[in-house]
C-alpha cells in the first residue's frame, strides 16, 4: 500500500485551486464566480493544513492560518454578495457577460 | 590787379541761369510784362559783363592774352575721372572765346528787348491763354546754354551744352504747341539734331579713346604729337595713323565724326531740313536762334576742333559746305514766306561758314559768323516787325509798299541786305579802310582762301620766305605750323608723316596739293544768287505797290520794336570793321593750313584778293540788278520765269525732295523697325511667355492631381488605415467581460511563475 505523502496533498490543493480558478473563467453565472473565488480559497487551505501536518507537525500555525482564511472567505463572500446585488440592481440579470460597459 | 576775366565769364553764364530759375518758379506769377523785364535785366548786366570784357581783351598785348589764357587752363576744375582721362572743365579764355560771348549777349539782348514788344499784344498766347513768362524763361535758359558752350575748354562741356541749347530749341520752336506743325518741326528739329549728335558722340568717345585728353588744347597737343612723333612710344593716340574703313585714316574718321554735330546743328546737307520748319517758332526764336547763335554753335565746334581735323576731313567739310550753300540758294530763289527766305539763307551763309573752315579761312569763316550774327538778326527781327505788323502775314505775295509805312523797318532791312549781299565799294579806301559791309569783307575773304586753295598760285615770292613748298621738301613758311599729314585727296590712304622738318613743332602745311576747282566756281557762282533773292525779298516786302490792301492798311510798326533794330543796324556797321575781326585773328591757333588774308602770308594773300575784286567784289551788282529788274514792276515777270522753267522751278519750291525722301526712307523705316519689333514680341517673346505659362499650368496639375493626391494623401491615407487595422485587432482584447479578464489575469501570473521558476529559479 502506497503512503500518502505531502506531495498528494499539495497536487490536490492544485488541482482544487485549478479547478476554481477554471470556474472563474467559464462560469456566466455570477454565483458561480463565487463559487469558483471559494474554492481557490479552499484550496489554499488544503495547501496551508497538509504543510501544516507533514512540515511542521508539533504547531497548530496551520490550521490557525487555514481558520483565517475561511473567516476571511466568508467576509469576502459577503463582500461579493453586495457587489452582485448592485450589479443585478443595474442589470437585472446575472450574466456576468451582460458585463460588458468597458468593452472597447 | 588783372581783370578778372574768368571770373566775369562765369558770373555772364550764371546770371542768365539764374534768371531763368527765377522765371521757372515764379514767372507765371510775374506774368506779363515783369517776367521779360526780368530776363532782359539779367541779361543787360551779362551784356555789360561781356562788353567790359571784350574792351579789356582788346587792350591786352598778345603775350599777355597768352599768358591770361594758359592761366585760366590751369585753373580748371577737375569735374570727374572718366577712367584715367580727368575731365577738367574750365573757361576757354581766348580772342574767339570773349568776342563769342560778347555776341552771343548782345545780339540776345537786343532780341530780348524787340521780343517784349513783339509778344505785348496777343503772340504769345496759345488757346487764348498767354504764356510770356514762358517764353521768357526758355529764352534765358537757352542764353545760357549758348554761353555756357562759347565759354568753356572741355569738348565733353560743349557737348553738354550743346545738347541743351538742342533741348531749348525743340522747347522754343514748338512754343506755340496747340498747333500740330509747330509741334511736329520741333520733334523734327530734334530728331535731325539727334543723327547729328550721333556721329558726334562717336567722335568724342574717339577723342577719349585715342587722345585720351578731353579739353580742346589739350587734344590738339597730342593730335599733333602722334604726327609729329614726339609721344612716348605705344602711345594710344599712334593708332590715330592707322588706316580705317574705305582707306582713310582713323584721325580722318575721327575728325569727320566730330564734324557730324556740326553737320547737324548748324543745319549742313544733308540734315539741313529741320531749319525751314523752325520757322514754326516765334520770329525772335528764329533771330537768336536760328540765325545768329545756336546754328552757329556747330562753326564755332569746327572752328574748336580745327586742329583735330586732317586734310581729308577738311576736304569732307569743304565739300558739305560747298553742296549747302549751293543748295539752299536756289532754294531761296523761289520761296515766297519771308521767314522761309531768310531760313534757307542761313543754311547758305552757314554753307559758306563750313566751307570756309573747310578750306581753310578760319579767320574768314568765324568773322563771316559774327557779321552774319548781326545781320541775321536784324533780317529776322526785321521780318518780325512785318509779320506782327501785317497781323500774321507772312507771304510776300501779299505784301509790297510797306516802305511807307515801316520806314525804320525798310531802312534796316535794307542794311542787313546790303551786307549779307557784301556791298562794298572795293578799290576805294578812306584813309586805310575800305568801304563795305558784312559779307563784303567776310565772305569774300573766304572766296579768296577758297580760290587760293584751288588754283596754283604763287605765294612764296609774294610772302619772301623761301623755298616752295611743292613736293616733298618741306619749308618753313612759319616757325611754328603744324601739319596734318601729307597726302591729300579724299579715298586714298594717308600717307606717312614726313619727318623732315627740323624743329619738334615745326611742319610745313602742305598747299601744293589743290583742291578741286568746282570747290571755288560754285561758292562764288552763289556770290551772285545771295544778292538776288534777298533784293527779291526785300523789294517785294517793301518797294512797289502794294499788292494787298487789306495787309497794306493795317500795317504798322512799333518803337520798341524797331530800336533793337537801329541797334543791331549799327552793330552791323561796327561788326564789319571793329574789333570783330582782329580779335579772331588773334585768337587763331597757330598752324593753320591757310592764313586768311591779314596774317603772317599777308602779301601774298592780298596779291590773290586784288585779282579777284573783279568777279567777287562786284557780285552784288549783278544779283541786285537782275533782282530789281525782274521784280521791279511786281510778280508778273517773275511768274513767267517760272513757267518757263517749270521744272527746275518745282524742284526748288519742293525743296529738292528732301522732306519726301527722308519721310520715306527714315520715317518709313524707323516705322518698319517697329513692326518688326512688334511681330518679333507676339510671335517670340509672346509665344515664349505664353508656353512657360502653360508649362507651369501642367507641372502644377501634375503635381497636385498626381502627386499630391495620390502620393501625399495615400501616405497619410495608408498610415491611418494600418493603425485602425492594427487597433482593431487588438481591440479584441477588450471584451469587457469579467470573465475573459480574470482568465487573462490568471494565465499571466502562471506564465510568469513559470518563468520566474525555471528560467531564474535553478541558480
Amino acid at each position: 500500500m502506497f503512503t500518502v505523502t505531502l506531495q498528494h496533498y499539495l497536487a490536490l490543493g492544485a488541482v482544487v485551486f485549478c479547478l476554481g480558478a477554471l470556474t472563474m473563467m467559464v462560469k456566466r453565472n455570477a454565483i458561480g464566480v463565487l463559487i469558483g473565488v471559494e474554492l481557490l480559497l479552499n484550496a489554499a487551505n488544503i495547501n496551508l493544513v497538509a504543510f501544516n501536518r507533514y512540515a511542521a507537525p508539533g504547531a497548530l500555525d496551520g490550521q490557525l492560518a487555514a481558520i483565517f482564511v475561511i473567516v476571511l472567505a466568508a467576509a469576502e463572500a459577503a463582500l461579493l454578495i453586495a457587489i452582485l446585488v448592485n450589479f443585478y440592481n443595474n442589470l437585472i440579470t446575472v450574466d456576468v457577460d451582460q458585463g460588458d460597459r468597458l468593452k472597447g | 590787379m588783372t581783370f578778372p576775366f574768368e571770373q566775369l565769364m562765369v558770373a555772364g553764364v550764371a546770371i542768365p541761369l539764374a534768371a531763368f530759375v527765377v522765371l521757372a518758379f515764379v514767372g507765371s506769377r510775374l506774368g506779363k510784362p515783369w517776367s521779360g523785364y526780368v530776363a532782359c535785366a539779367a541779361l543787360g548786366i551779362t551784356t555789360v559783363l561781356a562788353a567790359a570784357m571784350l574792351f579789356n581783351w582788346y587792350g591786352l598785348t598778345a603775350a599777355q592774352q597768352h599768358e591770361l589764357s594758359t592761366a585760366a587752363m590751369e585753373n580748371s576744375y577737375l569735374w570727374a575721372h572718366l577712367g584715367n582721362v580727368p575731365v577738367q572743365i574750365g573757361v576757354k579764355l581766348d580772342g574767339l572765346g570773349v568776342i563769342m560771348f560778347f555776341m552771343v549777349s548782345f545780339v540776345s539782348f537786343c532780341i530780348f528787348v524787340f521780343s517784349l514788344g513783339y509778344m505785348a499784344h496777343d503772340s504769345d498766347q496759345i488757346d487764348g491763354v498767354s504764356q510770356f513768362h514762358r517764353f521768357f524763361t526758355f529764352l534765358c535758359l537757352f542764353v545760357f546754354s549758348m554761353l555756357g558752350l562759347v565759354a568753356v575748354n572741355n569738348l565733353l562741356a560743349i557737348f553738354i551744352f550743346w545738347e541743351l541749347v538742342g533741348v531749348c530749341s525743340y522747347l522754343l520752336i514748338g512754343f506755340y504747341f496747340h498747333k500740330r506743325s509747330a509741334s511736329n518741326a520741333a520733334i523734327k528739329a530734334f530728331v535731325v539734331n539727334r543723327f547729328g549728335d550721333f556721329g558726334f558722340m562717336i567722335g568724342l568717345m574717339m577723342v577719349f579713346t585715342y587722345l585720351g585728353v578731353l579739353t580742346i588744347d589739350g587734344a590738339a597737343e597730342v593730335f599733333a604729337g602722334a604726327f609729329n612723333g614726339t609721344l612716348p612710344q605705344g602711345h594710344r593716340a599712334y593708332s590715330l595713323l592707322e588706316t580705317g574703313p574705305l582707306g582713310v585714316t582713323v584721325a580722318t574718321w575721327m575728325g569727320i565724326c566730330l564734324f557730324c554735330g556740326a553737320v547737324g546743328k548748324s543745319a549742313q546737307f544733308p540734315l539741313h531740313v529741320w531749319l525751314p520748319d523752325a520757322m514754326e517758332g516765334p520770329t525772335p526764336v528764329s533771330a537768336l536762334i536760328h540765325a545768329a547763335t545756336m546754328v552757329a554753335a556747330g562753326v564755332y565746334l569746327v572752328a574748336r576742333i580745327f586742329l583735330l581735323l586732317t586734310p581729308q576731313a577738311q576736304m569732307v567739310v569743304a565739300v558739305i559746305g560747298c553742296i549747302t550753300l549751293a543748295l539752299a540758294a536756289v532754294i531761296a530763289v523761289v520761296q515766297t514766306d519771308i521767314k522761309r527766305v531768310l531760313a534757307y539763307s542761313t543754311i547758305s551763309q552757314l554753307g559758306y561758314m563750313i566751307f570756309g573752315m573747310g578750306v581753310g579761312a578760319w579767320i574768314g569763316a568765324l568773322f563771316h559768323l559774327l557779321t552774319h550774327a548781326f545781320f541775321k538778326a536784324l533780317l529776322f527781327l526785321g521780318s518780325g516787325q512785318v509779320i506782327e505788323g501785317c497781323h500774321h502775314e507772312q507771304d510776300i505775295r501779299n505784301m509790297g509798299g510797306l516802305r511807307k509805312k515801316m520806314p525804320v523797318t525798310c531802312w534796316t532791312f535794307f542794311v542787313a541786305v546790303l551786307a549779307i549781299a557784301g556791298v562794298g565799294i572795293p578799290g576805294v579806301y578812306v584813309g586805310a579802310t575800305k568801304i563795305g559791309l558784312g559779307g563784303f569783307f567776310s565772305k569774300d575773304e573766304i572766296l579768296a582762301v577758297a580760290y587760293f586753295r584751288t588754283h596754283e598760285v604763287d605765294v612764296r615770292e609774294a610772302t619772301g620766305h623761301g623755298a616752295p613748298a611743292h613736293g616733298d621738301q618741306p619749308s618753313k613758311e612759319s616757325a611754328d605750323h603744324r601739319q596734318h599729314g601729307q597726302t591729300a585727296m579724299m579715298g586714298s590712304a594717308d600717307g606717312a608723316v614726313t619727318a623732315a622738318t627740323e624743329t619738334d613743332a615745326a611742319r610745313v602745311t602742305n598747299l601744293a596739293q589743290k583742291y578741286p576747282r568746282w570747290l571755288f566756281w560754285v561758292p562764288l557762282a552763289i556770290a551772285y544768287v545771295t544778292p538776288f533773292y534777298m533784293m527779291r525779298c526785300w523789294w517785294l516786302t517793301f518797294m512797289g505797290k502794294p499788292r494787298n490792301q487789306h495787309v497794306y492798311d493795317h500795317a504798322h510798326e512799333s518803337p520798341l520794336m524797331y530800336v533793337p533794330l537801329a541797334v543791331l543796324a549799327v552793330g552791323v556797321v561796327v561788326s564789319s570793321y571793329l574789333w570783330f575781326r582782329p580779335m579772331v585773328a588773334a585768337a587763331a591757333p597757330t598752324g593753320l593750313l591757310v592764313a586768311a588774308i591779314d596774317g603772317e602770308h599777308g602779301a601774298g594773300m592780298h596779291a590773290v584778293h586784288a585779282a579777284l575784286v573783279p568777279i567777287v567784289g562786284f557780285a552784288f551788282v549783278v544779283g541786285f540788278a537782275i533782282a530789281i529788274a525782274i521784280y521791279y514792276r511786281g510778280l508778273a515777270v517773275g511768274e513767267r520765269f517760272a513757267t518757263m522753267l517749270r521744272p527746275l522751278h518745282t524742284l526748288a519750291v519742293r525743296k529738292f525732295y528732301f522732306d519726301e525722301v527722308y519721310g520715306f526712307v527714315v520715317v518709313g523705316g524707323g516705322l518698319a523697325l517697329a513692326g518688326l519689333s512688334r511681330l518679333f514680341d507676339i510671335f517670340v517673346i509672346d509665344l515664349i511667355v505664353n508656353l512657360s505659362a502653360k508649362v507651369t499650368t501642367l507641372v502644377a496639375w501634375f503635381s497636385g492631381w498626381v502627386l499630391d493626391l495620390w502620393g501625399v494623401d495615400g501616405a497619410v491615407n495608408a498610415m491611418a488605415q494600418g493603425t485602425l487595422r492594427v487597433a482593431s485587432d487588438i481591440r479584441q482584447f477588450h471584451t469587457g467581460k469579467v470573465r475573459n479578464y480574470v482568465m487573462y489575469a490568471a494565465g499571466g501570473a502562471a506564465l510568469a511563475a513559470l518563468v520566474i521558476i525555471f528560467a531564474f529559479g535553478r541558480a
